[in-house]
């Protein structure tokens, strides 16, 4: 029995004493397989190769509640400290123009060279929107499409004199001291 | 390591969602610039802030603002028309309660500016609901605006709150006008024409009612 077993250890020492023999042209593909490896780049060239490459992302189930939980105070962080203004998005704190009524506005400016109506619906700008003779006694006339709510406006005759619309209330202006008026339009 | 570059892409896109609500939120409001001149235009923006900050519409007050640079006032007085403004939503608003829209908070405010008190107006937003007040406390500002004396117009619009849709509201008011307008007193006009409408809509929510399915 020790002689079989020193019979085995004395072959495996030879064959552990033979040389390795290595296949020639194993330098050059190595080389060959570094060369062909894309070069490390850095800037803005190896930020978009880092973005376009996909990488696995190990997500524990205590790390994903921390996210969602993250996500939950950002949402609602950015509401208390932006809180939505009712009314005040787009503009429309009057009501939606969806269901507006088209209004008319009627003036009559005797001997006038051009009528303006101007007023919360139109950003008081003077030249939004002019007004039309309707014939030659001196009425002008434009309708316009409004939302629900209330509007204050005037008519500015020849860019330079306020009238106040006769046929509706008018506008308590203790603020600015030119005559005004007041439109209430309903919902449909 | 890529956990941390994954955890720092997402802080980067968090802290640019805040930015960009910051920017939004405290802009300047493009309509005024060159409407007045930037000191009043600088103090209006803050008011802005302001009432936004406290939940109120912003958009009367740039009108307010528009009006009184259409009108050439002077910029203290268009700051404190805009001030005044500003006062007036916030009473609105807290007579109205949180849950109140723009439209019925800027509403509310031409009817304190009226005359009415804030006390009307959350009777008003009792009566009202589950309905808008929005035209019910317009049409009490122009019965005002009419020269029906504050509070008896605060009163038939109050009498009507319960059943009134807001068509007949409108109604009511262009029947007290056009009676004023043919000569009547404004508080004549409007005790000869409360009547007829009460009674108009209280027959219409009888109406409704009766419309209504009943259970089985």
């Amino acid at each position: 029995m020790p002689e079989l077993h020193d019979d085995l250890v004395e072959r495996v020492t030879t064959s552990l004493k033979e040389p390795v023999r290595i296949d020639p042209a194993l330098d050059a593909r190595v080389m060959a397989e570094i060369e062909a490896y894309p070069a490390k780049s850095r800037g803005v060239l190896g930020v978009i190769r880092w973005l376009r490459t996909g990488r696995p992302l190990t997500v524990t189930p205590l790390g994903g509640l921390a996210v969602a939980a993250s996500l939950v105070v950002l949402v609602v962080g950015s509401r208390l400290l932006f809180p939505p203004t009712p009314g005040s998005v787009g503009g429309a704190t009057l009501g939606s123009l969806s269901d507006s009524a088209v209004i008319q506005f009627v003036i009559v400016a005797q001997n006038a060279g051009s009528v303006s109506l101007v007023g919360d619906f139109n950003d008081w700008d003077f030249s939004a929107t002019p007004m039309q003779p309707v014939r030659r006694n001196g009425v002008w006339s434009i309708t316009v499409p409004l939302a629900p709510g209330r509007y204050r406006y005037a008519f500015l005759v020849d860019g330079e004199t306020w009238l106040a619309d006769p046929s509706a209330p008018p506008a308590p202006d203790s603020d600015f001291g030119l005559p005004g008026s007041v439109v209430t339009v309903g919902g449909s | 390591m890529y956990r941390m570059r994954h955890l720092s892409v997402t802080i980067a896109l968090a802290a640019g969602w805040l930015g960009l609500g910051a920017l939004q939120a405290h802009g300047q409001e493009p309509r005024l610039v060159g409407r007045v001149s930037d000191p009043v235009r600088v103090q209006i923006d803050l008011l802005l802030d302001s009432a936004r900050a406290a939940g109120l519409p912003t958009e009367p007050l740039v009108d307010r603002a528009l009006e009184g640079a259409s009108k050439r006032a002077p910029g203290d007085r268009i700051l404190l028309a805009v001030r005044r403004l500003v006062d007036e939503l916030r009473t609105a608003h807290d007579a109205l309660g949180p849950r109140s829209t723009g439209a019925e908070v800027t509403a509310g405010a031409s009817a304190l500016h009226a005359g009415a008190a804030p006390t009307d107006l959350s009777r008003l937003r009792t009566l009202r609901q589950p309905r808008s007040l929005t035209i019910a406390a317009a049409v009490l500002a122009d019965l005002v605006a009419a020269g029906v004396p504050a509070e008896t117009a605060t009163e038939a619009v109050l009498a009507l709150a319960v059943n009134a849709e807001d068509d007949l509201y409108l109604a009511f008011r262009r029947d007290v006008e056009r009676d004023i307008a043919l000569g009547a007193a404004p508080e004549a006009a409007l005790a000869l024409r409360l009547p007829g409408t009460a009674a108009e809509a209280d027959l219409s929510a009888t109406q409704q009612g009766a419309q209504r399915p009943r259970k089985p």
